[in-house]
């Protein structure tokens, strides 16, 4: 098929009234089809009523099934043509073989969009499943767009709606937009970003994606003022061609970050040629990517960090940076990784280098770059002068500091005191912050902790209660210096890339 | 040759039930494309080698054509550095028997001459469609595997990336003596082959290996165009 008569059956053509995603990620007046006031409550619909409600969703819901009743102090509607007026958004939770009769009513309610959480349709493979799928998409094609079927639904932090197990998810708005097919991938993805410091704009699970699926919300995220970057986990995708299109020129206004899972059976076609031989799924996927201007990482930890420093960090690349630490090894497994991403560690001037020097315990410290502050405990008065006078250096563009915080169990125990107590993690993420304003040069935080042992829970907490420190003052923060270095090498990819549009 | 009989030519191929070109049906192809291959005749009898040696000059390189034989090396069907019309009686002998009655005949083709082998290729994937390659050529190409892709249509920016992108792209730079390659032509030989996988669905793949830097000039020296 030539590539114009692909344009020609492309469905966008006879699309119904523009999209309004407002009102599906910002619904007013919300119905939730397939609440039972039965078995306490416990089906997927009365889990997402309770869900919402804990996440303290403004708008009106409108709980529905055909028994009727009450639960959770609202009246259960027994049929969607019940609820009064217009509605914006529908959860739909009913067997799979009403769902279509839900959607239904769901648009002739005026509904913009539906999610679907109910499964068992074409991922069974069978026959019913596929047509029951079918008949969906004849309805969303009517004019209601479609989330799912088989999916945990949208997370949207502004709105309160959220994903199906998620009552405990922020509701915080950030930068950061998410989809997936899967329903868990995008769960856990949520809950990473909490207490990584990642805040989301809108978390899409589509599930079998029926209808709305990557390429739409691509087209839509790329001029959502909300969004800032788009993360993405995709297994398969439905259409390359436009898939294409979409990603291209959504990565041409904002970071588009992709991890693609599901490379391992490359290679599984019979072809005659060394060419098709080697162009298997995965080298392609990472040429066509890297072909649209994305970001392609290759776990969901990478997927995360990277978000992070995409949301945190000023854009644009970070060829030269200072690294800030204690401890020799530190600084060499430091130049080591910077170099295998093409990240320069440039020696500072003589001046700045004495400079730092005076502030530096001695001997066992060094002022070059990296900076070895030779032991732990030096305290955050003196990082921060060190930190400001690296600065000065035109050639740092960014500066990294690892701090070994777990070290001051040492000193808890010297003093019978709690780890928590005695460690300055506050001072220190406020002298970071400090610094950063001054400068106008990011600081990123790494806190490794060489002591996670059942003996030392105690650091563990007092970790998560440092990075939170930093998490507030928009710092970026890592476990691991590899995982900064790798997630600024990621940044330096996209704005150092020619597929940007600088703006 | 132009392009629609370059398409037309893939339609008898296709209708005889073939699922290649033979070599010198695909240099036909490239060519309407405007990819520079070697000069080259194809001859079926032993009559007209004169002639084609007057055409082609020495020293030469003749090789049994036909869609199909694969590996021609293998089976001895490749004489390369002809320089006599002795050697060019003998060659073409041994060929046409070793041709083993399929249908074919004898290219006589000018023999590059260069230290530098890339290949060239065009695989479609099934979810992004035409996919070009580019990379190291001859030998190195499986054993290395240092090569680049790009979806159909490439734009300039996309070819340059492909060069640069492979891990020996210092190959293409002056070195050890040689010239820079001209990479404004290696830019239109990868947009050009793109150009066919999304004008000519009957073409699946494409191996253009060697594709040999004659000087600064890549010319493709074998080449191979597998049909749907």
């Amino acid at each position: 098929m030539s590539d114009n008569t692909r344009k020609t059956v492309n469905r966008k053509k006879t699309r119904y009234p523009v999209t309004d995603y407002e009102r599906i990620f910002h619904p007013h007046r919300l119905a939730i089809i397939g609440v039972s006031a039965e078995e306490n409550g416990v089906g997927f619909g009365a889990g997402m009523l309770k869900v919402i409600m804990a996440m303290g969703f403004e708008g009106e819901i409108f709980p529905v099934n055909p028994k009727g009743g009450t639960i959770a102090g609202l009246n259960i509607f027994k049929s969607v043509e019940d609820i009064p007026e217009k509605i914006d958004f529908a959860i739909i939770a009913v067997t799979a073989r009403h769902v279509s009769e839900a959607l239904e009513a769901c648009r002739k309610k005026g509904a913009a969009g539906a999610e679907i959480l109910s499964s068992g349709f074409s991922e069974l493979g069978t026959p019913e499943g596929k047509d029951l799928e079918r008949q969906i998409k004849e309805i969303a094609d009517k004019g209601i767009r479609v989330v799912g079927p088989n999916c945990f639904g949208i997370y949207c932090p502004a709105s309160g709606l959220t994903l199906l197990p998620g009552p405990d998810l922020s509701r915080q708005s950030g930068p950061v937009a998410f989809l997936a097919q899967s329903g868990g991938m995008s769960i856990d993805f949520a809950h990473a970003g909490k207490w990584l410091g990642v805040r989301f704009s809108k978390v899409v699970s589509f599930g079998n994606g029926a209808d709305l699926r990557e390429t739409d919300l691509l087209h839509y995220l790329k001029d959502d003022p909300e969004t800032k970057v788009i993360s993405m986990y995709i297994e398969g995708i439905k259409d390359g061609d436009s898939f294409f299109r979409e990603i291209k020129a959504a990565a041409k206004k904002k970071p588009v970050i992709v991890y693609k899972g599901g490379l391992s059976r490359a290679g599984a076609r019979t072809v005659a040629s060394h060419t098709a031989s080697m162009g298997g799924s995965r080298v392609i996927w990472q040429s066509v990517l890297k072909q649209a201007g994305a970001i392609q990482v290759h776990d969901t930890e990478e997927l995360a960090q990277t978000s992070m420093a995409f949301a945190l960090l000023p854009r644009k690349a970070f060829k030269g940076i200072s690294i800030v630490g204690g401890g020799g090894a530190i600084g060499v497994i430091a130049c080591d990784t910077a170099e295998i991403y093409g990240i320069d560690i440039p020696p500072l001037s003589d001046e700045l280098q004495a400079r730092i020097g005076d502030h530096l315990p001695k001997p066992g410290s060094s002022s070059v770059n990296p900076i070895d502050v030779a032991n732990p405990f030096v305290a955050p008065p003196t990082l921060k002068e060190v930190l400001l006078a690296a600065a000065e250096d035109k050639r740092v563009e960014l500066q990294i500091i690892v701090s070994l915080l777990f070290h001051y169990k040492t000193i808890a125990n010297m003093f019978n005191k709690p780890v928590a107590e005695v460690t300055p993690f506050r001072e220190l993420a406020q002298a970071i912050r400090e610094v950063v304003d001054r400068t106008g040069k990011p600081v990123v935080a790494v806190l490794p902790n060489a002591k996670r042992g059942l003996d030392n829970l105690d650091i563990t907490e007092m970790i998560a209660m440092a990075r939170q420190e930093y998490i507030d003052r928009g710092i970026p923060v890592f476990d691991e210096l590899h995982d900064a270095i790798r997630a600024i090498a990621n940044v330096n990819t996209y704005y150092g890339g020619k597929n940007y549009e600088k703006r | 040759m132009k392009k629609d009989s370059a398409i037309k030519m893939i339609g008898n191929a296709l209708r005889k039930g073939r699922t290649a070109l033979s070599e010198y049906e695909a240099k036909q192809v490239l060519a309407a494309y405007d990819i520079p291959v070697t000069r080259e005749i194809l001859i079926k009898d032993k009559k007209n080698l004169d002639a084609a040696i007057q055409k082609i000059g020495f020293p030469l390189v003749m090789k049994g054509c036909s869609a199909e034989i694969a590996h021609k090396t293998e089976k001895g069907l490749i004489h390369v550095d002809i320089r006599t019309a002795t050697e060019a009686k003998k060659a073409f002998k041994e060929i046409m028997a070793g041709m083993e009655g399929f249908d074919g005949g004898v290219l006589m083709q000018e023999m590059i001459k260069g230290r530098r082998e890339l290949v060239m290729g065009l695989t479609r994937d099934p979810q992004f469609g035409p996919c070009v390659m580019f990379g190291l050529g001859g030998i190195f190409t499986e054993i290395l595997r240092d090569i680049s892709f790009r979806r159909a249509p490439l734009e300039v920016r996309d070819a340059h990336e492909m060069m640069q992108e492979i891990r020996g792209h210092k190959i293409l730079d002056a070195v050890r003596g040689m010239e820079a390659a001209d990479k404004k032509r290696l830019t239109d030989m990868l947009i050009n082959i793109g150009r066919i996988g999304l004008e000519i669905p009957e073409i699946s793949e494409i191996d253009l290996n060697p594709v040999i830097l004659s000087g600064s000039k890549p010319v493709v020296v074998d080449a191979l165009i597998v049909l749907k």
